[in-house]
């Protein structure tokens, strides 16, 4: 998957409304729609489409959508 | 002068004695002269709290709740070997924090089965003519979940929702044989499962959590005082309610 579609399917999972404003380089915990709960909806949609087993430690840890990218696509 | 908030020859079914806010209330119950049946799933944690009960007679019966078709049975063989009830503490729960995008059907309906189902199927039977004595008392461990928004917790909020809402008709319903029905709903309570959930909250939602309580953070003993209250004679002209022990959270 491209960033570009990540960051697209990203905003989906966490319910940001307007995606365009996200870039690789968005700080994603300085979101308004970021909250505790966030990080439940990203362990389910890495799950989901990546098949991945995430932790919430390394969502913590992650500063950018890039971040997250590399998390799953390593 | 005997304590109006003494249990003094009182027979009491406690469930989800094994741990936290139900252990607490097996003790406290004991303390006050009932003799307490404790009901939980971990038969070796039961009888670690057996060993801390006050006075004798008591048991322990070790029962999966969401099993609620054997329920009937449970009661009928507490009776059987222990004689009529006088009281009935369902403390038994489980949590399980979602957003409401991840819960499915499943996810409510095993949480209402544990929380609310179990605790509707133990009222009926216990309650019984045949099993509980006039006066006796029914007290049931809801949550403040159920009257404020705290996100995540929608299956959990409704299930204890549930129990206030019928506890107010058990009330009406049991009224005319002066026996009582009450909810307690706690704020958060430092159990051993809370204090690994806070553990692993991040530090600025864990201060923020604790920042709301006026009194601080809440103690097993502070649940299970209201409910010695609940299920003693002090409080024979009380019932139907939901009594908040939360140090103050929701007066906010
Ligand atoms: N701790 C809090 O902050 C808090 C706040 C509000 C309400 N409550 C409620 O108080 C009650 C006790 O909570 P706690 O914090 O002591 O939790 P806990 O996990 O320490 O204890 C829960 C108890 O329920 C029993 N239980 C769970 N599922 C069961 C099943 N299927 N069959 C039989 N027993 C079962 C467990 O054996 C355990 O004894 C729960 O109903 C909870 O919802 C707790």
């Amino acid at each position: 998957m491209e960033i570009k579609e990540f960051i697209e399917k990203f905003a989906e999972a966490i319910e940001v409304e307007d995606a365009s404003a996200l870039t690789a380089q968005t700080a994603f915990h300085d979101l308004e729609e970021w909250s505790s709960l966030s990080v439940m909806l990203l362990i389910a949609f890495f799950d989901e489409e990546f098949e991945k087993e995430v932790a919430e430690k390394q969502i913590r840890e992650a500063v950018t959508i890039q971040d997250l990218y590399n998390l799953v696509t390593a | 002068m005997t304590s109006p908030f003494s249990l003094e020859g009182k027979t009491i079914i406690v469930t989800g004695a094994s741990s936290g806010i139900g252990r607490q209330c097996a003790i406290s119950c004991s303390h006050m002269g009932a003799k307490v049946m404790c009901i939980g799933r971990n038969e070796q944690r039961l009888q670690d709290t057996l060993a801390h009960l006050a006075g004798d007679g008591h048991a322990a019966y070790s029962y999966d709740l969401s099993q609620t078709h054997g329920i009937a049975g449970l009661v009928a063989d507490i009776v059987a070997a222990h004689g009529k009830l006088d009281g009935l503490l369902c403390a038994a729960g489980i949590e399980r924090t979602a957003p409401i995008k991840l819960l499915t059907v499943q996810d409510y309906a095993e949480i209402m089965q544990v929380n609310t189902f179990s605790a509707f199927e133990l009222a009926r039977h216990a309650t019984a003519m045949k099993h509980f004595n006039r006066g006796g008392a029914v007290v049931l461990i809801a949550s403040i979940t159920a009257t404020i928004a705290r996100t995540g917790t929608a299956a959990y909020s409704a299930s204890k929702g549930a129990l206030i809402s019928a506890a107010r008709v058990m009330a009406a319903e049991l009224a005319k044989r002066q026996i009582r029905v009450n909810c307690i709903s706690p704020g958060t309570i430092l159990t051993p499962l809370m204090q690994n959930a806070l553990a692993q909250m991040s530090d600025e939602d864990r201060a923020r959590r604790v920042a709301g309580f006026p009194l601080g953070l809440g103690e097993p003993a502070d649940v299970a005082n209201a409910a010695v209250y609940l299920l003693s004679e002090a409080s024979r002209w009380v019932t139907g309610q939901n009594l908040i022990v939360d140090g103050g959270f929701t007066i906010q």
